[in-house]
């Protein structure tokens, strides 16, 4: 089926669920009844286009409308993926780290080992928690104050004292990988752990692990091939002004 | 196991593309990037063992030094958007190519890679006993240049030793490392502190 901004906004939820995390992400409050989707990203103040191409995307992982969103106003995304952030934080992450702590629980695995997954998964915790405040104090700030230069908001002598020499490319140098120790523990829990008897709850554990890990390559290809790309665009056409 | 790139501005050649490449048994991922935009990023952190891609989005890159550094240049397919003439080399595929002749190109791209893997015997994925012995370093936490001075080996045999244990085991990081290796008794948990 077709998504388009005139069908109702349940009967995309009920096409594919997953949306349901475009949705919560950009706040948009339930209680749909029959409006459009048009009618509920109006109410809710939020871009129409911006949540129709994530949403096509979500329905068809193949077909990434990366033009289209380096076309839209970088505030969106930011938007987005601050919501992104929160919901790992206070969510998606404190509910694995406890499912972890009840490995500790259960008669046939070692002490040691629920030990030290929970070891694994705190210092995990430690680094994820690092890499989105940077993301948050300082780069996106700098994404916000960039695009605010080109639309003519601020002036490019208050950013250029605010940033006299940061770039997209500093954020990089920082940025490390979020997926890879996400992937790390699918393999240690699933191929190196004594197998505990109660599956229901590892499975569990598993489930949300893998959710995580899935959620995280969506995260960073958005930021690797949207953001990144639209703000050395922006730092290009700043740069051309200035020697103009 | 086998990580394909496509870079592809047509959505139809693209779409094409995944349909033929999921026959092969041998391909476990496939991503996909519509323009050169974060293909280096992509590249670097997806590390593809085939990248397929369009020679106008190629010469459009600003550098070509994406070759040397993360693929082989002899598992870049390049795709061309005119017809080539018959026996044409397999590393081009047209979008005018049949999908037979496209099948039999991308098989001679896949299959080597795929083999490695196939007859390997089924405990491949059991560490050496050299390899527990880089492991039990790594899971102390030193460098590669400690571990090379301390074995008498080079820098270089150490990470190529890294990497076979990362492929065997599924684990990338140093801390992931440090706990296969207390669960499995290759160093003790008193040991780090």
């Amino acid at each position: 089926m077709r998504i388009h901004a005139n069908m109702k906004m349940t009967d995309l939820v009920h096409l594919n669920f997953e949306i349901l995390a475009v949705i919560q992400r950009l706040q948009i409050p339930f209680g749909f009844k029959d409006k459009t989707i048009t009618s509920v990203c109006q109410e809710a103040a939020i871009d129409v286009d911006f949540f129709l191409q994530l949403a096509q995307w979500f329905n068809e992982r193949d077909n990434f409308p990366q033009e289209e969103l380096i076309q839209g106003d970088p505030q969106w995304l930011i938007t987005y993926l601050q919501h992104t952030h929160r919901c790992y934080l206070h969510y998606q992450i404190p509910r694995i780290e406890k499912e972890i702590e009840l490995l500790e629980e259960l008669t046939d695995i070692p002490d040691q080992s629920a030990r030290l997954m929970i070891q694994f998964f705190r210092e995990y915790i430690r680094e994820f928690t690092e890499h989105i405040e940077d993301e948050e104090c300082r780069t996106f700030p700098y994404i916000t104050a960039l695009s605010n230069v080109i639309k003519g908001e601020i002036s490019l002598a208050d950013f250029k004292q605010k940033y006299p020499d940061y770039t997209i490319d500093k954020y990089l140098d920082n940025h490390s990988d979020l997926e890879e120790k996400i992937f790390d523990l699918q393999s240690i829990l699933l191929k190196y752990l004594p197998p505990p008897s109660n599956n229901c709850h590892f499975t569990n554990l598993l489930l949300e692990i893998y959710r995580l890990g899935k959620d995280l390559k969506d995260h960073t290809l958005l930021e690797e091939n949207v953001l990144i790309p639209k703000v050395r665009r922006m730092e290009a056409e700043l740069k051309n002004r200035e020697s103009n | 196991m086998i990580k394909i790139l496509i870079v592809e501005q047509s959505y139809l050649v693209r779409k094409g593309l995944i349909q033929i490449l999921e026959q092969f048994p041998e391909v476990t991922q496939i991503e996909v990037l519509g323009s050169h935009m974060g293909l280096n990023e992509v590249l670097h952190h997806f590390v593809p063992d085939i990248l397929i891609i369009n020679t106008s989005i190629e010469a459009a890159l600003p550098d070509r030094s994406f070759e040397n550094e993360v693929v082989d240049p002899s598992k870049i397919i390049h795709l061309i958007t005119t017809p080539l003439p018959p026996g044409s080399p397999s590393n081009q595929i047209s979008i005018y190519d049949s999908k037979l002749t496209i099948t039999e190109k991308l098989t001679l791209c896949v299959r080597p890679l795929g083999m490695d893997d196939s007859e390997e015997p089924e405990n491949s994925e059991e560490l050496t006993s050299r390899e527990k012995l880089i492991l039990k370093h790594v899971a102390l936490g030193q460098t590669n240049k400690e571990i090379a001075s301390k074995l008498f080996i080079s820098t270089h045999t150490v990470i190529s030793h890294r990497k076979n244990i990362t492929r065997k085991l599924d684990i990338k990081s140093v801390s992931g490392l440090t706990v296969y290796a207390i669960l499995n008794g290759i160093i003790k948990m008193d040991d780090i502190s």
